[in-house]
């Protein structure tokens, strides 16, 4: 028995498999039997023969193997010494014991010790279809976590990007905040102090200035708001919908006297989410529901169902509708489907209600038709505990 | 109340300056959450929270103390000087509020660090006005050093 | 009651220290009121060196946090750090809203901490506010040559 390996060439053939093999095995004979049952079957073999441990070593580091065949015992060494080199090696390569007598119960606790299969010496003819599926299996097993690998990669990139977006508009409109200060606090002092004593050209391009500066402030502060909804963490908790109801109704109390509008809700359930989330999206919506009204008192009702995974909440109107071809546009920031002077507000609320909806999970869109009213749905997951609190 | 709720501590042991201020701080909305102790040994058990009031903490301080400089057991100078001379207190707006007409109190007072001084009037309508001005700046005008400011329905800008 | 009062208003923003003297002008007409844009000139004229060399002591210190060369934290801790400049009443004048700068301010020794507003009716009335109390209720220590 010699310490050096010793190294089987390759056998002329046409349409075979090249195998780079490092065979455990003491005897000679058995070794050439191994070589032998994959030749006939596909396989190119270039092996190389190790009785120990260094050899072991020597022989990986020198030509390194696609495949490991260890006999189980081995006078000096043990099969599963072996693989314990590779995973001290760090190198994933399968090996595959081939053995005489290994009883069932071996077998499999040397599977679970991390062996790829095992072949019986005297059921040779399996060995070839052994190799094969462990070579395949470790192929699909390099793809699989260069694919997770690259996703990880992305969503980090999303993620550090989404960070920077919002850091930005935080930054921007912080930042914008002081400038804008002077410039809204000098045109309302001028536009005091100078009143009517300048000519009305004056008069008139000091009101310009001062508008725009004051939109301008209300424009930098709605920014800051839909920048917060990512930044400032949520606070997720059970959210009772009713409870956050009653508060919206309370905050828009003004408003719904004001254009004598019926608001009914119904049932609503618990949902697991930022209560100050949930609070922004019903108030934007009934808000909306309200400010885009027809000519009759506008009446806006609010219902829930589940759907599949899903809470879906609808919030119907019966305003100016929209036009369907405005799906998408109406949820992106500052995007106004109407004049400043017909309809006020910004263009936020909705780019808002999407952002917050989709950080939980859901969906948001709506269902109208110009003249006849619009349905805003957005979907909000079950929590698990969801009992049976709100409509089935 | 809840004592960890207290916004005002009013330390005084004479009644009728207990009542006018009270008056004053009502007329304004600020007497809701107003707490009167009447000798400096409980204002400082209240502050410190010991003694009786030994369940408060120091995470929620009241937003203003409203101190007389002659009480009994302790004084407000002596009151003062321990509370700003612990850094879990001194944090706390402190405003003398006395009857005093001493330049040696009023500098030993702003040299022990109180936030202000300010002399009661003897005459009661300007009294409640000066209640009523003190009031309004530290407890609406003022960003107490605890939690954000009380957000106050009664209007500022007069 | 305002007459000879005495304002320091430190602040590196003109604007604002121009809004500052125009909310005084309409509620403290008599009110003498200097200004400096950074902490290094804050403490000249307070401790009267320099070209301060005959500045008036303050009655009252509005100072702004964010300050070239010298900070307002830093102006505040030097004010309490002698006998001199201790008693001066001082008022934090910031738009921060950060409950660290809050705090950190009255650790060092500010009196108050009053948070500038957006617009200029609160602005002014802000303004109004802190001279009705500093310049009308309160008792300020005496000046104290």
């Amino acid at each position: 028995m010699s310490s050096t390996g010793t190294k089987l060439g390759p056998s002329v053939a046409a349409e075979k498999t090249l195998l780079r093999a490092l065979l455990v095995e003491d005897n000679a004979l058995d070794a050439t039997l191994v070589v032998r049952a994959l030749n006939k079957d596909g396989f190119d073999v270039v092996a190389d023969v190790v009785q120990d441990e260094a050899a072991f070593r020597r022989a990986l580091h020198k030509n390194l193997p696609e495949v490991v065949l260890a006999d189980y015992n081995l006078p000096t060494w043990k099969g599963m010494e072996a693989l314990k080199v590779l995973r001290a090696e760090r190198l994933d390569i399968p090996m595959i014991l081939v053995s005489g007598a290994l009883g069932d119960v071996t077998a499999v606790e040397c599977i679970k010790q991390g062996a790829t299969d095992y072949v019986l010496k005297d059921g040779l003819a399996r060995l070839p279809e052994v190799v094969r599926r462990a070579l395949r299996e470790k192929t699909e097993h390099i793809l699989r976590r260069r694919v997770e690998e690259d996703l990880a990669r992305k969503v980090d990139e999303l993620a550090r990007s989404n960070a920077d977006l919002e850091q930005f508009a935080y930054v921007a409109s912080h930042d914008l905040q002081e400038p804008l200060r002077m410039v809204t606090a000098y045109t309302q002092l001028l536009s005091e102090r100078y009143a009517g004593k300048l000519d009305e050209n004056a008069d008139k391009y000091l009101g310009y200035a001062s508008e725009g500066a004051q939109r301008m402030q209300i424009l930098i502060q709605d920014l800051l708001a839909f920048s917060r909804v990512g930044r400032n963490g949520s606070n997720y908790s059970s959210v009772d919908c009713n409870e956050v109801m009653a508060e919206v109704l309370k905050t828009l109390a003004p408003t719904i006297q004001e254009s004598g509008a019926v608001v009914t809700p119904s049932e609503l359930p618990r949902v697991w989410s930022d209560r100050t989330q949930v609070t922004q999206i019903l108030q934007n919506l009934i808000g909306n529901a309200i400010k885009f009204r027809d000519k009759e008192a506008p009446k806006v009702s609010i219902s829930a169902e589940k759907a599949g995974a899903y809470w879906q909440f609808s919030v119907r109107d019966n305003g100016i509708g929209i036009a369907p071809e405005y799906a998408e546009n109406i949820f992106v920031v500052f995007q106004r489907l109407h004049a400043r002077t017909e309809y006020p507000g910004n263009g936020i609320g909705l780019a808002i209600c999407k952002k917050i909806v989709e950080r939980n999970g859901g969906k948001i869109w709506f269902e109208s038709q110009p003249g006849s009213g619009a349905t805003f749905k957005f979907t909000l997951p079950l929590h698990d505990s969801d009992g049976g609190n709100g409509p089935q | 109340m809840n004592a960890n709720e207290v916004d005002i501590l009013l330390a005084d042991d004479s009644q009728d300056d207990i009542d006018l201020t009270l008056h004053a701080l009502r007329a304004e909305n600020l007497a809701n959450h107003v707490y009167i102790v009447r000798d400096g040994e409980e204002a400082l058990d209240f502050l410190f929270c010991t003694g009786p009031h030994a369940g408060r903490s120091f995470d929620h301080p009241p937003k203003l103390v409203l101190l007389d400089l002659k009480m009994p057991k302790v004084d407000g100078m002596q009151v003062l000087r321990q509370l700003k001379g612990d850094a879990r207190t001194k944090t706390i707006p402190v405003v003398l509020m006395t009857s005093s007409r001493e330049e040696r109190d009023m500098a030993q007072g702003y040299d022990l660090g109180v936030n202000s001084y300010v002399q009661k009037p003897v005459d009661f309508d300007e009294f409640r006005k000066a209640v009523k001005l003190l009031g309004l700046y530290w407890m609406v005008t003022n960003q107490p050093p605890a939690g954000t400011g009380k957000s106050h329905s009664a209007g500022q800008s007069k | 009651m305002t007459t000879n009062r005495q304002l320091l208003i430190v602040d590196d923003n003109p604007a604002d220290i121009g809004l500052a003297r125009e909310a005084m002008k309409q509620c403290a007409p008599g009110c003498q009121i200097s200004s400096v844009e950074d902490g290094v000139e804050a403490l000249a004229f307070l401790e009267r060196r320099d070209k301060y060399k005959t500045a008036p002591r303050p009655d009252l210190v509005i100072l702004d946090l964010n300050l070239p060369k010298r900070g307002g934290l830093a102006v505040l801790a030097a004010m309490r750090a002698g006998p001199a400049l201790r008693s001066i009443p001082v008022i934090i004048f910031s738009t921060s809203k950060l409950s660290k700068d809050v705090v950190r301010s009255y650790e060092l020794g500010a009196n108050c901490y009053v948070c500038k507003p957006g617009n200029l009716t609160e602005f002014f009335g802000a303004m109004k506010s802190i001279e009705q109390f500093w310049f009308g209720s309160a008792t300020l220590p005496p000046r104290g040559e």
